[in-house]
């Protein structure tokens, strides 16, 4: 019963709580919406809060409850896009990099480094300058900004394991170097770039917000948080509730975030990967705190 | 000691160049070019490819990116940033009266999270898991969380609309200025605050704080005598990364408030596709990145004798 206690202790679930519920109310958003949230009706403008309308209709008679539901949507397609896309090019050049060693691994990092001098967000600016405005460049941009970090980390964790003895064996009973990286090195550099990137998520909501914001992101009818929130800061003085609204919603899903990041840092999840794996080492862990305890009780009765 | 100094100056020195040859190549990479861009403004749609060829050639823009590269990095050791697309004025004219805004923005800001992070830090770890330790954890979780121009939304809300205390944009004294400087300095205030509170409690657990406390110091003498000055490099290396970090606070920032600086022509640049403008600002932003950063080092290089030697050996 107390291992049974203890495995909920070790994975931050209340913490978790808020991702899985933005996670599901994007998924499930088109059934969540009351109204289409880019639906605009002039005989029901800035209205207050009423059964009709729960947050009420904006400027243009928007219901804003669909439009908040709408825009984490938006947010969560737009930032898994992202990851997966900034994971997959990071983990392909900083493995690389790590694996081959050399002049290549050199080249690689000295851009790695460069890239890495500039704030992401600085990168996607410029990329943006250069693309032009709208979604799919924003997704380029932000991809663009944010694989550099990916990759150093792979780096640095291919580095270390190549130095690992198993790492030689392998190679002396004759695996190939494909096999050797997919099989041995690659499931430690996903297990720590995975914590990482969850981590990480609530910084890209925060981004893709703040492109929105500054209107070099999602375009107007469709409903974005930062775009939203520009929007009411017209109407900030007789409708404050337009800017709280998105900008509530906005923060609550970054605090959530940040909250799994600072668990999973104190709590250094080192490689939170299938289930069985985790179930493995928590048996053993305790298998050897009772041979621990089991020894003290010899030692304390001899 | 002086021979590590020049060669992480030179070090610098190459990484502005490496980092801004890359920005160089990836905007002249940009679809549309300038010459086009150029002939449109002068003459309108109409404007036929023999004209654009001819501005073109003007510009230079035929030549092999490496030559118009090194041609613009010494035209801009000189101050001749070139024209900008948008305003049709000299961009170091632009940058002279930006400027001055920009760094007022960030000192503020700078000196206000530097405060409120030193304090917010020091009560956290005196409280040591009481209430106040808790409120200032939640304060500087949510502070870390917010968005920036939520930030100065709630801050205009509240003092300019309620309240009626300060203005809402514009440059008029002092009070003008409040807004601004509290919306950028939130957030590396809690994160600062944060490293603040971590790496005190860390080093009392260390043999000199015990020390300390065998001399028959009190807590919070130990707290501020002992540890207090051994956090000084995790928390100069943090205060370097978040001060350039504020760069895209300022960006916001200017754009809410409606001030005049570089972050806000940044933000015009790119809306105009104004390429010359964009190029500028990024070698600005370039400079002043690594500048910081080899501040930092140099700062902390002074301040601990451990790293001092360790280089110079």
């Amino acid at each position: 019963m107390t291992s049974k206690l203890k495995q909920i202790k070790d994975w931050p679930w209340l913490v978790l709580s808020p991702v899985v519920i933005f996670v599901l109310i994007g998924i499930f958003a088109p059934w969540i919406m009351q109204y289409n949230p880019a639906a605009q009706n002039y005989d029901a403008t800035l209205q207050g809060p009423s059964w009709q309308h729960w947050f009420g209709t904006d400027y243009l008679g928007r219901d804003i409850f669909s439009r908040i539901v709408g825009g984490a949507r938006i947010s969560l397609v737009a930032m898994a896009i992202v990851l997966v896309a900034a994971l997959a090019i990071g983990v392909t050049i900083g493995s690389f990099a790590g694996y081959v060693g050399g002049r290549v691994e050199l080249v690689l990092i000295s851009v790695i480094d460069i890239a890495l001098a500039l704030p992401s967000l600085v990168i996607a600016l410029a990329l943006i300058g250069i693309l032009g405005t709208g979604y799919w460049s924003m997704i380029t941009a932000l991809t663009l900004a944010w694989w550099a970090n990916y990759a150093r980390m792979s780096r640095a964790v291919v580095t270390a394991e190549l130095q690992q003895p198993y790492i030689e064996a392998a190679r002396v009973m004759g695996a190939s170097h494909i096999w050797i990286f997919v099989r041995h090195i690659l499931p430690h550099v996903l297990g720590l770039v995975v914590v990482y990137a969850s981590a990480d998520a609530g910084a890209l909501v925060l981004a893709i917000a703040t492109l929105s914001f500054l209107g070099l992101g999602v375009a107007p009818p469709t409903p974005e948080w930062g775009q939203m929130l520009v929007d009411g800061m017209s109407y900030i003085e007789e409708y404050p509730r337009l800017v709280i609204l998105p900008g509530m919603a906005l923060t609550l899903v970054v605090v959530s975030f940040n909250l799994l990041g600072e668990a999973f840092a104190l709590q250094k999840v080192p490689r939170p990967v299938r289930g069985g794996l985790l179930r493995k080492r928590r048996r053993a862990r305790a298998e050897e705190e009772q041979a621990r305890q089991a020894a003290e009780r010899k030692a304390a009765s001899a | 000691m002086k021979s590590v100094l020049i060669k992480r100056f030179l070090l610098a020195c190459f990484l502005i160049v490496a980092a801004s040859a890359l920005t160089f190549a990836l905007v002249a990479a940009a679809p549309g070019n300038v010459a086009a861009l150029i002939a449109e403004r002068a003459a309108g749609p109409g404007a036929d490819a023999e004209m654009i060829r001819k501005i073109g050639d003007e510009l230079g823009l035929y030549d092999p990116l490496p030559l118009r590269y090194a041609r613009w990095l010494a035209s801009a050791a000189t101050g001749d940033l070139g024209v900008s697309l948008r305003t049709g004025k000299p961009v170091a004219e632009e940058f002279a009266a930006r400027i001055p805004m920009t760094a007022a923005l960030l000192g503020g800001g700078g000196l206000i999270a530097f405060l409120l992070s030193l304090t917010l830090g020091i009560a956290g770890a005196a409280s040591n898991g009481r209430l106040a330790d808790r409120v200032i954890h939640g304060f500087s979780l949510v502070g870390a969380s917010t968005p920036n121009f939520f930030v100065a939304a709630l801050l205009v809300i509240v003092f300019s609309v309620t309240l009626g205390w300060l203005p809402t944009f514009g440059t008029s004294g002092f009070q003008s200025w409040l807004l601004p400087w509290a919306t950028i300095a939130l957030f590396p205030a809690s994160v600062l605050s944060r490293v603040v509170r971590v790496n005190l409690q860390e080093a009392m657990s260390r043999p000199f704080a015990t020390t300390g406390f065998a001399k028959g110091y009190t807590r919070s003498s130990v707290l501020l005598r002992e540890a207090l000055p051994n956090i000084a490099i995790p928390y100069l290396t943090t205060f370097g990364a978040q001060f350039t970090l504020m760069i895209i606070g300022s960006i916001v920032v200017e754009t809410v408030f409606a001030l005049r600086g570089v972050g806000a022509f940044f933000i015009d640049a790119i809306r105009f596709r104004d390429f010359v403008g964009m190029q500028s600002t990024l070698l600005l932003f370039i400079i002043f990145f690594v500048m910081t950063n080899l501040l930092v080092d140099i700062i902390c290089m002074l301040v601990d004798p451990r790293i001092r030697r360790a280089r110079s050996a």
